[in-house]
């Protein structure tokens, strides 16, 4: 596998997203510049400036025209993708850490931080998608979060629902459309942050990513959890791949390796297991600091990690990756022709 | 004796792994299926037909 390196950030990385056909990367980091690259060769294109505070979350609609971006500064922000001009500003009283898009691109949530005495929710907002159109101040929806605040939240297929991580290792699922409870699972042990949630490319299932040194692979409708996906180190990303059976989980215990700085290459991996055999399939190396985010081509060219040591590492898959099966895959697949 | 065990221990991940195989395809049909009564819901298989996740 090919690594390019993407760098630009300043700080560490907090957050990588693709377009949905994977042309283009977009990253945030604590640097407060969100910045757009070609995938295809990790060239930056662009930046979007105006935050002042550290960026945690990045999301981008399904026409790659508008872009969102959460951040410290209160604020949760919407830009024109191509122009890199600031739309609309909405204000809060504590930061952004997670911002994202329905599927057909018309709402976009923003879940808020704790703060005294203000409560954790989670916002929606219609959208209207037209880089000219003027978008609407007032809220669409909001849901507290009083039991334990949301690290993470999505929406599911056809936003019929709402799913949120918790600080406390708890998954929620809420009607998409009134906002109201409707199930709740320890999905990670008790009081371990749930650090992430990707959707499956059809929103059916989802991987929640956790503190607990686990990820685990949910059923939207029932919060069912499919599989586990045990690691030895705390992890803060999980990515479910589009066109393998595979997920690729990221993280790594901060204190570890402060002295590597001299060393060609990092010691912090991103993990590769197989989606149903639940095994460790592979490792790549590469990183100076904890993975703080892994994603993944939509197309399944190329995976993304951003990490803690500022960088991103741009991975494009080999033709072996995609012809490796194992032997009841390659049965399975024999047996269909 | 030890291949003899090595074989054994191998069938028993090879069977496991099959199981686990024919489990996720007869959830993910369970799913498409009852996906169909979902407006808007496209199968992985229709979004192909329609060449692709085309936007616009």
């Amino acid at each position: 596998m090919r690594p390019v390196l993407l760098s630009g950030h300043e700080r560490a990385l907090t957050q990588v997203k693709y377009s949905s056909d994977g042309d283009l990367i977009f990253t945030v980091a604590k640097d407060q510049i969100p910045s757009v690259w070609f995938s295809a060769n990790g060239e930056r294109l662009g930046s979007y400036s105006g935050h002042v505070g550290a960026v945690w979350t990045v999301d981008v609609n399904p026409d790659t025209t508008l872009l969102a971006t959460g951040a410290a500064d209160n604020t949760m922000r919407l830009w024109n993708v191509k122009t890199g001009k600031l739309l609309k500003t909405w204000e809060f009283e504590s930061s952004i850490k997670r911002v994202e898009f329905s599927p057909d691109g018309r709402q976009l949530l923003g879940v808020t931080e704790r703060r005294q005495n203000v409560l954790p929710s989670i916002m929606v907002f219609d959208i209207i998608p037209d880089v000219d159109a003027e978008q609407s101040s007032e809220h669409a929806l909001r849901i507290i979060c009083d039991e334990s605040k949301a690290t993470v939240a999505g929406f599911s297929y056809n936003a019929k629902y709402i799913i949120a991580g918790h600080e406390d290792g708890t998954v929620t699922q809420y009607d998409g459309k009134t906002g109201e409870y409707i199930d709740n699972i320890q999905a990670h042990e008790e009081e371990m942050q749930v650090t992430d949630l990707q959707w499956s490319p059809d929103r059916t299932y989802f991987i929640t990513s956790s503190k607990d040194k686990s990820a685990k692979l949910i059923t939207t409708d029932d919060l069912e959890v499919l599989k586990t996906y045990v690691t030895d180190t705390p992890l803060n990303s999980a990515a479910i791949f589009p066109v393998k059976d595979y997920v690729i989980l990221g993280g790594g215990q901060a204190a570890m390796d402060v002295t590597t700085t001299s060393a060609r290459q990092g010691k912090f991996e991103a993990r590769f297991y197989h989606k149903i055999f639940e095994d460790e399939i592979g490792r790549v190396r590469g990183h100076f600091g904890p993975l703080n985010y892994v994603a993944v081509d939509p197309t399944g060219k190329s995976y993304a990690s951003g990490g803690e040591d500022g960088y991103v590492r741009l991975h494009h898959f080999d033709r072996t990756f995609f012809d490796f099966m194992y032997e009841v895959e390659r049965e399975a697949a024999t047996g269909r022709l | 004796q030890d291949f003899n065990k090595k074989n054994l221990a191998n069938k028993a991940v090879i069977d496991q792994r099959r199981r686990l195989l024919d489990e996720w395809k007869a959830w993910r049909e369970s799913v498409e299926e009852r996906m169909e009564e979902e407006p808007g819901y496209k199968t992985a298989d229709q979004k192909e037909e329609d060449g692709g996740e085309v936007i616009e």
